[in-house]
């Protein structure tokens, strides 16, 4: 099977390019790259959302918060034109950080022993507590202190979190995203939320349903997040920090969000007449500024699944072929291939491709672990169609074909496989449908996607119902032609068969 | 031309072939009969490959199969095996056509594929085979499309189009009514007029006693008589031979 051989070192050499795509460990200081660069590249969470950084609800291809206000002067006294937001998921910037996806995470991280193993961290930028909110008609819970046997939200990872562990009796949910636990505890499915004051200014505040109880409570510091050895570029981020202090741009900054001298609850008044994105402005923005943005994700969305599709079909066809004709030790090299991706689920496989494999050297930019995950995972879905398709075809044929002199892989190929696509094809296209939908699962790995920029985009203005029915629009606008595109081909390579 | 020495070949506890040897000359026409499961069809398939057997030897046009059919031949071995399918032509009980090629597909692929044949030589061959089985106006048809007589036709064309040096007929006319299996039978009957090498495993012994030069009786997985037809179907020296045609020709 010389064939096979060839597939197996096509499989090396895609390999080996996926190795040298991956960006290099960097050598000169990030500093420099900066400078080289043009713009400072900085990490952050845009579903984290409002007031830190998130989508200007007029025109949502453009990120506003007092972080973005505050990267932009950063940006400015580097000396640089611009500072550009990589996306990532809020519970997974640290990691991202250390493998180098951008310069530096800015994102009301708060300073913590844990995370100082982890990274350098900035001088201070902003002081923050964590504020008790609760519904307007409960005069049960009027501090902390009264959270005994209730039900409290929080964000996943937040300092909030370690304050309502560490007391007992309390009945702790972590969300992963600010919204929900507003809108769960308006509805009842909570009793109480501790969370950083900004995120509560702006979600909880302009809510009529939910009010703040009692006074903040946890001080603690947000600072900027950098690299262990990137002691040059801290030492000049304090530097600039404390210009920015000095000349009052920091004041005016958090003036503009709310956020000047947070611990008291008068400041609102800031909030209400800063000229910054409010609540109740995203809430009001006409629906038509969110469609670029939905359209560009959708973009990748398409991208996305038709390369990973291409990917699964071949290496599929691949491990059909290694498993049904290449003997030991190739058939069960794959069959455990299959196996594997099969028993275990895709969400992992991506994390572990992504956030697994630089800390053993290997490090994939989002689209390349996207690719490979969604790819690799439906190979192991495929190859079992191949495998049933290669099955169904009645032994026959492939006597037919070798006493009339054919060689195997030439049977393989002109007499079989044409007939078993044709029966695996229905299979096929409907995996492609569901690959096409399981997209979304990529968003976890910093591709801002389709359903990615619906859940950041609804984070900042609560329109989760509008949004989604238009995500879920594009969606079946994209697979529903599919399908029918599919239904032609079926019809059309039945012919023959008649 | 075809060499068959001492056969054997068992499935487990059940014993399929116990020494069978016959020859085959070059232009002979040998028609094999005997009850369902007596192993003629297995034979065929043993002689072109499709079979492995566990001792004995099969030599066809000098090439020998006999120590490397095992279940997972070498590549030379695998080799070996195709040129003796090259020099033999297989017709198979289900046709076996490929059913996504036309006719015209199906008789000009292994030519042009395995042969390296020119594409205008293939097909002006195959349409000269299809002529000669009166199929000329089916060529770009659907084996769906035919009957099973025509199919069977266009699977013997198929087969010559690799210009074999001998024909292996596994029991062609066993899935035809009889009106088709006619046409099929008058189809190898001009080939055998023609010369060719033939084997023809076959229940229809009013054809076997017409066409065959020799007649080779099988049971229970061993030769039990052979001879010329005359012989074979008026006068059967053995008891067995004599008890099998009584049942399916109803005499004796």
């Amino acid at each position: 099977m010389s064939r096979l051989l060839k597939f197996l070192l096509l499989l090396a050499g895609i390999a080996a390019v996926i190795y040298m795509a991956a960006p290099s460990k960097p050598k000169e200081s990030t500093l420099e790259k900066i400078k080289k660069r043009g713009y400072l590249l900085w990490g952050s969470d845009a579903e984290g959302g409002a007031p830190y950084a998130f989508p200007n609800p007029k025109n949502p291809s453009k990120l506003v918060g007092f972080e973005v206000d505050l990267a932009g002067a950063i940006a400015r006294e580097l000396g640089v034109k611009k500072a550009v937001q990589s996306q990532n998921a809020w519970d997974s910037l640290i990691p991202a950080l250390e493998r180098g996806d951008f310069d530096f995470a800015m994102n009301g991280i708060e300073i913590t022993k844990k995370r100082m193993e982890h990274v350098l961290f900035s001088a201070p930028y902003y002081v923050y507590t964590e504020q008790l909110v609760v519904r307007r008609d409960d005069s049960s819970i009027k501090s902390v202190a009264d959270l005994k046997g209730k039900k409290v939200g929080t964000l996943s990872g937040t300092v909030a979190q370690d304050i309502l562990m560490g007391m007992r009796g309390v009945n702790v949910r972590i969300y992963s995203g600010q919204v929900e636990p507003y809108q769960d505890l308006a509805l009842g499915r909570l009793d109480a939320v501790l969370l950083d004051l900004p995120i509560a200014a702006y979600y909880a505040r302009p809510n009529p349903a939910l009010k703040f109880a009692g006074p903040p409570v946890g001080e603690g510091l947000y600072a900027i997040a950098i690299r262990k050895n990137d002691t040059e570029l801290k030492k000049r981020l304090d530097e600039i920090l404390a210009k920015l202090y000095r000349t009052g741009e920091l004041k005016r900054i958090y003036e503009k969000w709310g956020l000047w001298n947070s611990k008291q609850d008068k400041l609102a008044a800031f909030f209400k007449n800063s000229g910054a994105e409010t609540l109740d402005e995203s809430r009001s923005a006409p629906i038509k500024n969110f469609f670029p943005m939905l359209l560009k994700g959708a973009g990748v969305t398409v991208l996305i699944s038709v390369s990973s599709m291409a990917l699964a079909i071949t290496l599929g066809l691949m491990l059909t072929l290694l498993r049904l004709y290449a003997g030991p030790p190739f058939d069960w090299l794959a069959t455990g291939y299959i196996e594997i991706y099969r028993g275990t689920p895709l969400l992992i496989q991506l994390y572990i491709l992504y956030y697994g494999l630089p800390n053993i050297g290997i490090s994939l930019n989002p689209v390349m672990a996207a690719f490979l995950g969604l790819g690799m995972n439906y190979a192991a879905y495929e190859s079992e169609l191949y495998r049933a398709g290669i099955n169904a075809v009645p032994f026959g044929q492939m006597e037919a074909a070798l006493s009339l002199g054919m060689k195997r892989g030439l049977a393989l190929k002109r007499v079989i496989l044409p007939q078993a696509v044709k029966i695996a094809l229905p299979g096929i296209t409907n995996d492609f449908i569901a690959l096409f939908k399981d997209s979304s699962l990529v968003s976890v790995i910093a591709m801002v996607e389709l359903t990615k920029t619906y859940s950041m985009l609804a984070a900042s203005t609560l329109r989760f119902f509008q949004l989604g029915i238009i995500t879920a629009l594009l969606y079946f606008g994209m697979s529903y032609p599919l399908s029918l595109l599919a239904r032609r081909l079926e019809k059309k390579l039945k012919k023959d068969r008649r | 031309m075809i060499n068959v020495r001492d056969l054997h070949k068992s499935y487990g506890a059940n014993r399929l072939f116990e020494g069978v040897s016959f020859q085959v000359e070059k232009g002979e026409a040998v028609v094999l009969i005997g009850p369902s499961g007596s192993g003629k069809s297995t034979v065929l398939r043993c002689i072109n490959g499709l079979e492995t057997f566990d001792s004995g030897e099969i030599t066809v046009a000098g090439i020998g199969l006999h120590s490397i059919n095992r279940k997972r031949p070498m590549k030379e071995d695998a080799e070996t095996i195709r040129r003796v399918r090259l020099k033999l032509g297989m017709v198979f009980q289900q046709f076996n056509l490929f059913p996504h090629m036309t006719v015209l597909q199906n008789v000009t692929e292994a030519p042009i594929r395995v042969l390296g044949m020119g594409r205008a030589e293939a097909i002006a061959q195959a349409r000269d085979f299809l002529k000669k089985i009166n199929l000329e106006g089916k060529a770009e048809s659907y084996p769906a499309q035919l009957s099973g007589g025509e199919q069977q036709r266009v699977a013997i064309a198929r087969a010559l189009a690799m210009r074999p040096e001998a024909m292996l007929f596994d029991e062609p006319t066993s899935s035809l009514d009889p009106e088709m299996a006619g046409e099929v039978l008058s189809v190898i009957r001009k080939l055998v007029d023609e010369g060719m090498t033939t084997m023809i495993a076959t229940h229809e012994m009013g054809f076997a006693s017409e066409v065959a030069g020799r007649v080779i009786v099988f049971d229970k997985g061993s030769i039990i008589e052979t001879g010329p037809p005359s012989q074979i179907f008026t006068s059967p020296k053995v008891l067995r031979t004599r008890e099998f045609l009584n049942r399916v020709l109803g005499r004796f």
